[in-house]
């Protein structure tokens, strides 16, 4: 035979490409080799298309989440055991084939990673993101480093955008209604019939989420062309505090603004209700700023007093929390602003004090009353307010979740008492670099209003019907207009009523920007090709008018960004370069900006008028329900990183619960799991209950963001309920937005229990001392430096070499918002295991966050601390492995060799820390969403390794980064820096509350830490005098919390209350 | 001991009366083994199970690591104890009328360490790499095994300890399996012939005999200490609390020649039934085993006391909050049977009269096997569940898996056994005839 003809060498190629990789022992080859992937175009067009793997599809599985059938591979162990159960199995590993790339893209290296900066957009904070790709597809995001927002920090809504991207529940293809059923369409008969659609009418409407950027702008400019109002276009958030506080400022200023809070600086922080580290405006930039704010610094830190009626994880890290009765947010602002009044020091300033001095003096026999409803004396606040006015001090009011109807009135109250301490324009900005707020107040009351007029709706990127309370009748209203069209990355409840459910982009596929300061201007670019048939929402409308013929003049979205971008281009002043080069140079740093300057505080209105009626508090048992603060109003639900984070609080995860005193548990006869049925005048719904601390008596807390009812999520679906059946129609009459909270509520005890997957059996620290330290400012101030490695040591040294890498975890700044879990999660590989086997506790989670209660059960103290692998250098787990599957690593690492491991387990029950994860079951490698544990392959960290059942793993301190970091250096001839390697925790965390880095070099940061006075080693006893607890000697040492108020005797057991 | 057993038999029975026996089982033996052959497959089929799915199927969790899979290795390796110490220890101190009970004490030890060698096995994530990673083969990976590793002591006392005691078993069945030779013909003979390594019973042999048996003797009594006290440093070499405590290699040995006694008692009883080997193994034997039962069981009383006052009396906060919450908290359910079972009802046999009723203690006895099964559940699971960091407390409940496979291993066990006793004499003919009547005894009455 002669040699073969090209026809057949590109068959024999293919036949390679397609036969090699399906005789898995471990797993198939196809998601594990990187040459096949990107091999040739189509290729990747058949892996996008695909979506589910045929052979996966296949399996159903209960949602007892077990499948009974017997593949090869388990027949394989079968047989090898059944054959010789102690006999040695051996089988060989099929050959593999890598595939190089035939043309390799210019920007693409096989194994190096390419960084593209981006903007988040899973809330309208709007962080800046920098997204770590591997051949093309994201593994990673991190926060933008340079970015003013988040600085490099990212929460852990943002850190699950990746499991968002390749969720397996994303529509693969436009859809439309026939009847109950949604039908695949292809785009071409999408386009034509909208088009024609909305040739015939002029009554367009867009309802669409909130955003700062141009695309608003956009959508006003299509409408138009559309012949539709500027007006159709209805923007929604359910973070009602972003149109409180805009409508609160209006009024007061004259403009809608939201203050840039950032408190760095100051002394004392007073919340009121406030949830700023959960959902608030921007909760990175929060945490960033309170974590600054409350660093121990020269004997000076920051104090933060929360007054609150849930136990929010806000008010869990204040320094002093007061609860009150639900709904007495405005009695405690107010008697916060006598006080601030009557105190000499406060501002003289004209307007304000005069306000001040006509709400006091209508609301006078009310506020007197006041003292004594809440049960707190006249002289706290007069205390307070004089600290406010000694140093500076900024108050921040309401939440997320209104309060109730005087939301805004509560913020306009808000800004009398910011206005009198004279925090504006020191801790909160209005007049420089101001925030814009994202929606408009009062467009969901407008679209109701309009909806009967309307013909065809748009509803882009906002799922209203999960998230406005269904006694607002909007889904009685999207039913009577005749086109609604459902344009959303993932599948929402709105679909459901949809006539087009279209699959939108991704924030990580399109294009767009935000503003999210006034004049700061943050870009984002897709950092990958769609990985389904899905279209960015602005081009389908760009479609939409060009078949009806009403063409604007953009290509597509990016051509009409690149064109605003000019004005952008001249605002910032950067003229001297071409504007293309521009473009790419934002592009490549992901954001610019100008700082803005106005004089709007000083164009302070006379609000009195808008203060003069305050609605009374009913009494009795009241229900509140807050934005979940891992996946807000349910838009991160179906994401399983995040349902297994736990909330922070109660450790939940999967469900939703109602949060009840333990008290008022015990006086209904309740007890932990009972399911209850909570009835309001708009509705009933059954809840486990969930006793916390911390609660005023009087409130039942329930969380939103779960229970969603599209009809494709199977991972959300089950978990949890929505809330918001229970409220009635209230609005805030001045910001027109629906009220969640202070709804009276009928609780009626049922005989049935559902158990909640909590993360966490017990909540109490049980008196031990050696877990969480603390220690009050009197003695922090004569604390002297502390030097944990000197420990009278038996053992023989161990061998050290060029680094070695610890962690100091600071619990004075961890503020427990699990962006770490989130962010270790994604880096690492680890698999949710699901509702049931959380139940089981068999989480795997690498670092997790331990809560703990003490004292009162009215008003305790609350501890969160992050529990990775602690790396011991006398490490339990190590010596009695029998197979040295963990070991000593020269650097200081408690190392895992997976391959080695035969799961005996011992090394977990040695561990006192009980960091170890053990593989219960295989996290299958089908697609993602059948069961939590199963594991999209896409999203999957190349670096690192992924295990299989069967074996010991744990916190490898990033072991991947590590050994980049250090291939690096030697590249560079140089040692790794301190910084030069962060692992995913503590680059994530919006608090910096984790150090990271080299402990010989005695000047780097974690090696400060380790010595500072604060420093201790969990379960490492009292080494000043002379007790050195379990001397397990780990890397990761801790920083005790500091008590602020008070005095805290750790001798005493029971830690100083409040 | 012989001199007060009322014997009804001579020497000169032997022969017949137990190799007959072992023709003619009862009845009840083949039911007997078929509910322990269907108990077996069933273990298998859960085992099969667990490999299939995961360790997953079991009822282990995040703190709870070893559940009842290691309680049920640790209660074998304790039933496999009584074996060695009645053959060899009482037979260093001469006490005769082991003579009568150490054959099926040993086989008993030999099925019952086989058993617990198959809990490591059954209990590791990863069944098909463990069998050979834990030799320390010479293997191309250059790798080695840790020999700091409790469970790597493990597999060595395990392993010593079974070899030591098939070799003391066999030894001691060889002249039985030579006067089973010559009862049979054709290729029967030339089996019992080659297993019996072609024993003719003369005095030469007799001589070899007798030392190597001493010497086996002397070599497996250290061996009756040493393995259960390195069963134990799995327990005691960790940081747990409840596990990390000086007492546990004593303690474990108590426990483990407790629990072999009453399970000796209990399975003799039976068996003695069903091969008609009553004119054998008399009340007298039973009676002393039950002496020792009940020695054993106030060790093990002691044994609980003094871990309580040591937690006690340690201060470490730690350790005491595990043995407070051992006897008051989750799981006091399983200490109080443990304690009811091991310590209290061990204490009727003080009376003569219960102590030679049969019934009585048999049921006790069986009582025993459960409290000591409970005594190793608790010790491993109530140590687990509540350690040092309260926000890693767990739970654990064994799943239907565990129990079948626990079921399993007493089918496992008992098939093994039965199998043993219908084709070998279950009580060794050659001793009996060293304790028994000399038929010419009976003539005079006097020299």
């Amino acid at each position: 035979m002669g040699t073969p003809t090209t026809d057949e060498l590109e068959k024999l190629e293919k036949q390679s490409l397609v036969e090699a990789p399906h005789e898995d022992f471990e797993r198939p080859a196809e998601s594990f080799v990187p040459g096949p992937y990107y091999a040739a175009a189509e290729e990747v067009l058949a892996e996008l298309e695909e979506g589910v793997p045929a052979h996966v599809a296949g399996v159903k599985a209960s949602s007892k989440g077990l499948d009974f059938s017997v593949d090869r591979r388990d027949f394989m162990r079968l047989f090898t055991v059944a054959t010789a159960a102690t006999a040695a199995a051996c089988v060989r590993r099929p050959v593999e084939k890598a595939v190089p790339y035939v043309h390799q893209p210019i920007d693409q290296l096989p194994g190096v990673p390419t960084f593209y900066s981006s903007t988040c957009g899973s809330c309208a904070a709007s962080c800046g993101i920098v997204v770590k790709t591997r051949e093309g597809r994201p593994i990673k995001l991190e926060g933008n480093p340079e970015h003013p927002v988040n600085q490099g920090a990212l929460c852990g809504l943002g850190q699950a955008q990746l499991q968002a991207l390749y969720h397996p529940e994303r529509l693969k293809a436009p859809m439309q209604r026939h009847g109950q059923r949604l039908d695949p369409i292809q785009w071409d008969d999408v386009y034509n019939i909208l088009g024609e659609a909305v040739k015939k009418t002029q009554k367009i409407g867009i309802f669409t989420g909130g955003t700062t950027g141009h695309r608003h702008e956009f959508f006003r400019e299509a409408l138009e062309r559309l012949g539709a109002p500027k007006t159709a276009l209805y923007t929604w958030e359910p973070n009602s505090l972003w149109s409180s506080t805009a409508r609160a400022h209006e009024i007061a200023f004259g403009k809608a603004v939201i203050p840039r809070v950032d408190i760095k600086h100051a002394d004392l922080l007073v919340g009121i209700g406030s949830d700023c580290l959960e959902v608030g405006f921007s909760p990175v930039a929060a945490a960033k700023s309170l974590s600054a704010f409350r660093a121990y610094y020269n004997g000076k830190t920051g104090r933060f007093v929360q007054f609150e009626t849930n136990l929010s994880m806000t008010g869990s890290n204040a320094d002093k929390r007061w609860v009150i009765a639900p709904g007495s947010e405005m009695q405690v602002a107010l008697l916060l602003v006598r006080a601030l009044y009557e105190n000499a020091s406060s501002n003289k300033s004209g307007l304000a004090r005069k306000i001040a001095e006509s709400l006091l003096r209508k609301h006078q026999a009310e506020l007197d009353r006041a003292y004594g409803t809440l049960n707190i004396p006249k002289a706290e606040f007069e205390a307070l307010a004089a600290e406010m006015l000694q140093g500076g001090a900024a108050l921040l009011v309401g939440g997320s979740s209104m309060f109730s109807q005087d939301a805004t009135k509560l913020q306009l109250v808000g800004i009398l008492g910011n206005l009198l301490i004279g925090s504006y324009e020191k801790f909160l900005f209005i007049d420089r670099g101001w925030m814009k707020p994202p929606v408009i107040s009062g467009d969901l009351e407008r679209f109701l209003a309009d909806a009967p007029q309307l013909d065809i709706i748009f509803v882009i990127d906002s799922d209203p019907v999960f998230t406005v309370p269904p006694s607002w009748g909007l889904r009685a209203a999207l039913e009577k207009i005749p086109t609604v069209v459902s344009i959303q990355a993932f599948p929402a409840d709105t679909d459901r009523l949809a006539h087009f459910a279209l699959p939108a982009h991704h924030a990580l596929e399109s294009w767009g920007d935000e503003e999210p300061v006034e004049g700061f201007w943050s870009i984002r670019q897709p950092v990958i090709r769609p990985t389904t048939d899905s279209r960015q929402a602005e081009d389908m409308l760009l479609w939409i008018l060009a078949t009806s013929g009403k063409n604007l003049p953009y290509a597509d979205y990016h051509a009409y960004l690149y064109k605003k971008w000019e004005v952008v281009q001249q605002f910032t002043g950067n003229l001297s370069v071409v504007y293309d080069m521009f473009f790419k140079a934002v592009l490549r740093r992901g954001f610019i900006g100008k700082l803005m300057v106005q004089s709007l505080s000083a164009q302070l209105k006379n609000f009195a008028a808008e203060l003069q009626e305050l609605r009374v508090m009913p009494t009795g048992l009241q229900l509140l329900s807050p934005l979940d603060h891992r996946f807000h109003d349910g838009r991160g639900a179906h994401l399983p990183v995040l349902q297994e984070t736990g909330d922070a609080v109660t450790t939940v995860t999967w469900d939703t619960w109602a949060a009840i005193n333990p008290n008022t548990m015990t006086k209904l006869g309740l007890k932990r799991n009972q399911l209850v049925v909570l009835s309001t005048a708009a509705g009933k719904l059954t809840v486990p209950v969930y006793p916390l601390p911390g609660l005023h008596p009087d409130v039942i807390v329930c969380p939103r963001g779960n229970g969603r009812d599209d009809e494709r999520s199977t991972i959300s679906y089950n978990a949890g309920l929505n809330p918001l059946v229970l409220f009635p129609k209230a609005q805030d009459p001045l910001s027109k937005e629906p009220v969640t909270a202070g709804e009276a509520v009928q609780l009626t005890a049922t005989a049935e229990w559902f158990r909640l997957a909590a993360l966490q059996k017990h909540h109490d620290i049980a008196n031990r001392k050696d877990i969480v330290k603390k220690i009050d400012l009197p003695s922090l101030k004569h604390a002297k430096k502390k030097n944990l490695d000197q420990v009278p040591d038996l053992f023989p040294k161990l061998e050290e070499s060029e680094y070695r890498w610890g962690m100091a975890i600071d619990l004075d700044k961890c503020t427990g918002c699990g962006a770490c879990v989130a962010a270790c999660s994604i880096e690492n590989n680890v698999p949710q295991v699901g509702r049931e086997q959380v139940i089981l506790g068999r989480e795997m989670t690498w670092i997790r966050i331990d809560r703990y209660f003490y004292g009162d059960v009215n008003s305790p103290e609350v501890s969160f601390q992050p529990v990775n692998c602690q790396h011991c250098n006398h490490a339990p787990c190590e010596a009695v492995c029998p197979v040295f599957a963990t070991t000593h690593d020269p650097e200081g690492l408690n190392a895992m060799t997976y391959n080695r491991c035969v799961g005996t387990r011992y090394c977990a029950n040695a561990c006192p820390y009980k960091v170890r994860r053990f593989n219960w079951w295989t996290h299958k490698w089908g697609d993602m969403g059948k069961r939590a544990q199963d594991r999209n392959p896409r999203a999957m960290n190349p670096d690192v390794t992924v295990r299989t059942r069967g074996v010991m793993e744990k916190c490898s301190l990033c072991v991947g980064r590590l050994r980049d970091a250090k291939h690096v250096a030697k590249e560079t001839g140089r040692k790794i820096p301190d910084g030069g390697v962060q692992t995913a925790c503590q680059q994530t965390c919006p608090s910096n509350a984790i150090v990271f880095g080299d402990l010989h070099d005695t000047e780097s940061r974690v090696s400060r830490a380790r010595q500072d006075p604060r420093a201790y080693l969990m379960l490492g006893g009292d080494p000043e005098n002379g007790h050195y607890g379990l001397k397990t000697l780990p890397n990761v040492s801790y920083l005790s919390e500091v008590v602020r108020y008070g005095s805290h005797q750790p001798e005493h057991g029971q830690p100083h209350n409040q | 001991m012989s001199d007060l057993v009322a014997w009804d038999k001579t020497i000169s029975d032997v022969n017949e009366g137990i190799l007959v026996g072992l023709k003619k089982p009862h009845p009840a033996f083949y039911v007997a083994l078929s509910i322990s052959i269907v108990c077996m497959l069933l273990g298998a089929v859960c085992w099969g199970i667990l490999i299939t799915y995961g360790m997953g199927m079991a009822g282990l969790n995040n703190p709870v690591y070893w559940g009842v899979l290691i309680t049920d290795f640790v209660f074998w390796v304790g039933i496999g104890h009584a074996g060695t110490l009645i053959s060899a220890i009482l037979f260093l101190f001469r006490a005769k009328w082991r003579n009568s009970i150490n054959r099926s004490a040993e086989a008993m030890t030999v099925f019952a360490v086989i058993t617990a060698g198959l809990f490591p096995l059954i209990h590791v994530g990863r069944v098909w790499v463990a069998a050979y990673w834990m030799l320390p083969l010479p293997n191309t990976h250059n790798i080695w095994v840790n020999f700091r590793s409790p469970l790597m002591w493990d597999v060595f006392a395990i392993s010593t300890y079974l070899t030591v005691s098939l070799l003391f078993w066999y030894m001691g069945l060889v002249p039985d399996l030579a006067s089973m030779r010559d009862r049979v013909k054709g290729f029967k003979r030339i089996v019992f012939n080659f297993m019996s390594f072609g024993w003719t019973g003369s005095l030469r042999q007799w001589h070899h005999y007798e030392t190597g048996y001493g010497f086996l003797a002397a070599l497996a009594t250290p061996l009756v200490l040493s393995v259960h006290s390195i069963v134990s440093w799995d327990f005691a070499m960790s940081m747990q609390p409840g596990w990390h405590t000086t007492i546990f290699p004593p303690y474990f040995v108590a426990g483990a020649i407790l629990s072999g006694c009453a399970m000796v008692y209990s399975l003799v009883l039976p068996l003695r039934w069903m091969f008609h080997l009553e004119g054998f193994i008399r009340k007298e034997h039973l009676e002393a085993l039950i002496k020792l039962t009940l020695l054993t069981s106030t060790i093990v009383a002691y044994a609980y006391g003094v871990e309580f006052f040591v937690a006690w009396y340690s201060g470490n906060e730690y350790e005491w909050a595990i043995f407070q919450k051992r006897a008051a908290g989750p799981y006091a359910f399983y200490f109080w049977v443990m304690v009811a079972c091991n310590c209290v009802f061990p204490l009727l046999f003080w009376s003569r009269r219960l102590r030679t009723n049969p019934t009585v203690c048999f049921i006790v006895c069986l009582l025993v096997n459960v409290g000591m099964w409970f005594e190793r559940y608790n010790i491993i699971i109530s140590s687990l569940v509540e350690d040092f960091l309260p926000s890693a407390w767990g739970h654990y409940e064994p799943t239907w898996i565990e129990m079948g496979i626990t079921l399993g291993s007493f089918g496992w066990f008992f098939t093994w056994l039965l199998i043993f006793c219908r084709f070998f004499p279950l009580v060794s003919m050659s001793e009996l005839k060293l304790i028994m009547p000399k038929p010419l005894r009976r003539k005079a009455g006097g020299h």
